[in-house]
C-alpha cells in the first residue's frame, strides 16, 4: 500500500458496482448484490452498518445520496426507490414510477436535490420530481435519440444540463428542464443553447466505443468522459475536443475532476490515474498508488526470455526446474494497488479551496478506498 | 517452450487481457434478464466487440469473441493425423462432461474449434483476472503434451499388443 | 403453417431502437472504390519488392481504406500480407518503434485480420512476431483499442 492511500475499507465480499457518501461525509451507501448497506463513517474505525436497505429483488446498480440526504437506488429488476431517512435512524422507501420495461442502470440526483435522473437499457433516461399532490415521484422520459444502454448520467451545475453517455458510442447533452420546478434564469447565459425545452438534445459527441462515465466541469462549461478503449476526453461548448489515452491502456470506468486543469479516472487497472492539461492538451500525468507496473507481469517475464532468445535457447534441465519453480511462484504474486479488481466508481471525498483533495472509490474486490491526490 | 510456441501464447495472453474487462449488463431485450451478450442470437450488435483470431497455423488458432459481460475464447487444438483426432476429441468430450468443475468451460465448443470457454461477469468478479489467463494459456500449453504424450503411449501400447498378438504365429 | 410463435416482433417496430453491424459503422464521408485504391496496391507491392519496408510500413499504416466494400479490402489486404510476410525477423522490431500510436493502431487490426483468413493463417509464425515485437512496444492497450474501434480493414 502506498501513502497516497488514506483509508481501505473491506465492506463485502461481493463487489461494490457504486457507492456514495453524505453530504457531510457521516454517511457511506454502497450497492451489495440486491440490497444497499448503509453504513456510519466512525473515525479511525471501521464503518459500522446502520441500515439494510433491501427492497429490490435483483442487483442494485446505483447509489446516490441528495444534499438533503435522501438516498436514491436503482435495480436491475427496472426500479428506482427514493429512502427517505426518518429521526430514528431508519429509512421510509417510496418507490419511483419510472415507467421503464429495462433495468435501470444508473441514477443522479440533480444539485438541487429535488429531482434526479435514471438511465436505464430500456433506451431511456427518466427525469423524475416529487409531486405533492399524490406523494409519489413521477418522471419523464427521454428517449430519443438514445439507442443503447446508457451507462453513466451526470446533471450540470445549473440543474438543467443532463450529459449521459453509453454503449452506443455517444456522448449527449440534454435539457433536464422541468416545468414549476426550474426557472429560466438558472440558464440565463448559457453557451449551449438558447432555449432549453425538456427533453431537447443540447449536444452531442460520437466517440465509437462505450462510454462509462460523463462529469461536467460546470464552472469551465467543460465535459469529461472515458471510454471502454480506454480513452480519457473533454469537450466543451464550442466544438473543441482533447483527448488522451491511458498508456497502460486498460478500459476507464469512472472519472472524477480534481481542479480546471486535472481529472483523476480509475478503471479495470484498479488503481486511479491522474490526467493533466498541459499547454498541448490532455495528457497523462501519473499512477495512484501504484508501486510497480501492475497487471503486465507476463511482458516482464516474456521479455527476458525475448532476449535470451538469440543467445542460448536451449532446453537445460535446470531452466526447466527454474520454470517449474516460476510457476508455482505465481500463487502468491505481492499485491501490487489496494484495490485487487476493477475500480467501478470514483466520487469527490473532500475539497479545499476548489480544488479535491481526497477522492473515495469502490470495486469488484468489495472495498471502498479513500485516496489522496 | 518452442520457438513459435511463445509468440503465439503471448498474442493471446494480451489478446485475453484485453478483453477480459467485462461489467455486470442487463439484458436490452430482455425484461429482468442478465445473459452472456455473446450467446444469445444477437440484435443488439454494439454489445459484441470486434472478435480476435489468433493462430499459429491452419491447425492451431484461437478465437477470442468479446462483449459487454462475457467473452467466448474457442481454441483449436493441433490435430495431425487421425489418432490425433480422436484422441483430441476424446479428451476434449471427457472435460466438457465435467464441465461445471471447471466454471469457465463450455459444454459444447463452437463450429470449428475444439473446445470452447465462456467466462462472464461473475466469473471476473470472483476470480482474478490475470489467473483466469494464466489458467487458458496453461491449459493451452498442457493440451498439446498430453495429446502427444497419449499418442505415444497409445503407440506403445498397440506395439506391445502387436507383439504378444504375432508372437503366436511365431515357430 | 408458419411458426408465428417464433416470430421476432421486435424486429418489425422500427422504434425498437436496435442496432445493427450496419449501424455501428462510423459515419464516413465518402467510400472509396477498388480502382481508387489500385494505385496504393501497386505502390505497396513495388515498394515491397524493392525491399523498401519502412516505406511501405508507412503507406500500409496511414489512411487504410476503412470506407472501401469488402472485395475491396481483401485486394488490398493480400498486398498487405506480402509486405507484412517479406519482412525480416531481425528487422521487425526497428520497423514497429519508427511507427505512430495510431499507425500503431492500423497495424494490429491488420495482425488480427491476417490471422483470421486462410491466406494469413499459413504465414502465422510472421504474423505472430509482428505482434509479439508490437505488444513489446507498446503493451495491451493497442489491444484495447482495437476492440472498441468500429472502423474495420
Amino acid at each position: 500500500m502506498s501513502d497516497s492511500v488514506i483509508a481501505n475499507y473491506k465492506l463485502a465480499k461481493a463487489p461494490i458496482y457504486s457507492h456514495c457518501f453524505s453530504q457531510d461525509r457521516s454517511i457511506l451507501a454502497v450497492t451489495l448484490n440486491t440490497d444497499c448497506l448503509v453504513f456510519k463513517m466512525v473515525p479511525n474505525g471501521k464503518p459500522q452498518l446502520v441500515a439494510s436497505l433491501s427492497d429490490h429483488d435483483k442487483t442494485v446498480t446505483a447509489v446516490d445520496i441528495s444534499i438533503h440526504g435522501r438516498i436514491l437506488t436503482c435495480s436491475q429488476d427496472r426500479n428506482a426507490i427514493v429512502w427517505e431517512p426518518l429521526s430514528d435512524g431508519s429509512y421510509k422507501p417510496t418507490l419511483v414510477l419510472l415507467r421503464i420495461n429495462r433495468a435501470a442502470t444508473c441514477v443522479r440526483w440533480a444539485p438541487s436535490g429535488y429531482k434526479f435522473a435514471v438511465g436505464s437499457s430500456a433506451r431511456i433516461i427518466a427525469v423524475c420530481y416529487y409531486e405533492q399532490e399524490n406523494d409519489w415521484w413521477v418522471s419523464k422520459h427521454i428517449k430519443k435519440p438514445i439507442k443503447s444502454t446508457v451507462n453513466c448520467l451526470s446533471w450540470h451545475q445549473n440543474g438543467i444540463i443532463l450529459a449521459c453517455g453509453g454503449t452506443d458510442g455517444y456522448v449527449r447533452a440534454f435539457s433536464g428542464f422541468v416545468k414549476g420546478l426550474d426557472s429560466k434564469d438558472q440558464v440565463a447565459s448559457s453557451p449551449w443553447a438558447d432555449k432549453f425545452p425538456f427533453g431537447a438534445l443540447v449536444r452531442e459527441w460520437y466517440n465509437g466505443a462505450w462510454i462509462h462515465d460523463v462529469e461536467w466541469r460546470s464552472s469551465q462549461e467543460k465535459l469529461a468522459y472515458v471510454t471502454h478503449s480506454g480513452s480519457f476526453n473533454v469537450v466543451d461548448s464550442s466544438g473543441q475536443m482533447w483527448a488522451a489515452e491511458y498508456p497502460e491502456g486498460l478500459p476507464l470506468t469512472s472519472v472524477v475532476w480534481v481542479n480546471d486543469h486535472e481529472a483523476v479516472c480509475g478503471g479495470f487497472a484498479c488503481h486511479p490515474v491522474l490526467f493533466t492539461e498541459g499547454a498541448s492538451g490532455w495528457q497523462f500525468s501519473k499512477n495512484i498508488d501504484k508501486t510497480v507496473a501492475s497487471r503486465t507481469p507476463v511482458a516482464a517475464t516474456f521479455d527476458e526470455e525475448g532476449q535470451d532468445e538469440t543467445g542460448s535457447f536451449g532446453i537445460s534441465a535446470l531452466k526447466k526446474f527454474k520454470d517449474l519453480d516460476l510457476k508455482g511462484k505465481v500463487s502468491t504474486q505481492v499485491q501490487e494497488c489496494t484495490h485487487e479488481n476493477a475500480i467501478m466508481e470514483l466520487a469527490p471525498y473532500s475539497e479545499a479551496s476548489g480544488n479535491v483533495t481526497e477522492i473515495s472509490s469502490c470495486g469488484l474486490d468489495g472495498k471502498v478506498v479513500i485516496y489522496r491526490v | 517452450m518452442s520457438q513459435s510456441l511463445r509468440p503465439y501464447l503471448t498474442a493471446v495472453r494480451y489478446s485475453l487481457q484485453a478483453a477480459l474487462n467485462l461489467t455486470n449488463f442487463s439484458s436490452q431485450e430482455v425484461e429482468r434478464h442478465n445473459r452472456p451478450e455473446v450467446e444469445v442470437p444477437n440484435t443488439s450488435a454494439e454489445l459484441l466487440l470486434q472478435p480476435m483470431h489468433v493462430s499459429r497455423n491452419e491447425h492451431e488458432q484461437v478465437l477470442i469473441e468479446p462483449s459487454v459481460n462475457s467473452v467466448r475464447v474457442s481454441i483449436k487444438v493441433k490435430q495431425a493425423d487421425e489418432i490425433e483426432q480422436i484422441l483430441v476429441h476424446k479428451f476434449t468430450r471427457f472435460l466438457e462432461q465435467r464441465a461445471e468443475s471447471f466454471y469457465v468451460l463450455r459444454r459444447v465448443p463452437i463450429e470449428g474449434f475444439s473446445i470452447s470457454f465462456l467466462i462472464t461477469n461473475k466469473h471476473t468478479e470472483t476470480m482474478k483476472t490475470e489467473k483466469l489467463v494464466d489458467f487458458i494459456i496453461e491449459f493451452m500449453e498442457e493440451v498439446d503434451k498430453e495429446i502427444s504424450e497419449m499418442k505415444l503411449f497409445l503407440n506403445a501400447r498397440a506395439r506391445f499388443v502387436a507383439e504378444a498378438y504375432l508372437g503366436e504365429f511365431v515357430y | 403453417m408458419e411458426d408465428w410463435r417464433r416470430i421476432d416482433i421486435d424486429a418489425f417496430d422500427p422504434d425498437s431502437g436496435r442496432l445493427n453491424v450496419e449501424d455501428l459503422k462510423p459515419p464516413y464521408e465518402a467510400t472509396i472504390s477498388l480502382a481508387e485504391l489500385e494505385p496504393k496496391i501497386s505502390q505497396l507491392r513495388s515498394a515491397a519488392t524493392s525491399g523498401d519496408f519502412a516505406t511501405a510500413l508507412q503507406l500500409l499504416t496511414s489512411d487504410p481504406p476503412y470506407s472501401a466494400d469488402e472485395t475491396a479490402k481483401a485486394r488490398y489486404f493480400e498486398a498487405v500480407l506480402s509486405v507484412l510476410t517479406q519482412v525480416r525477423q531481425a528487422e521487425i522490431a526497428s520497423l514497429i518503434k519508427q511507427l505512430s500510436s495510431t499507425q500503431i493502431d492500423v497495424l494490429i487490426k491488420y495482425l488480427y485480420k491476417g490471422m483470421s483468413v486462410p491466406d494469413g493463417q499459413k504465414q502465422g509464425g510472421i504474423l505472430l512476431s509482428w505482434f509479439e515485437k508490437l505488444t513489446q512496444n507498446s503493451g495491451v492497450a493497442p489491444v484495447v483499442r482495437y476492440l472498441s474501434d468500429r472502423n474495420t480493414v
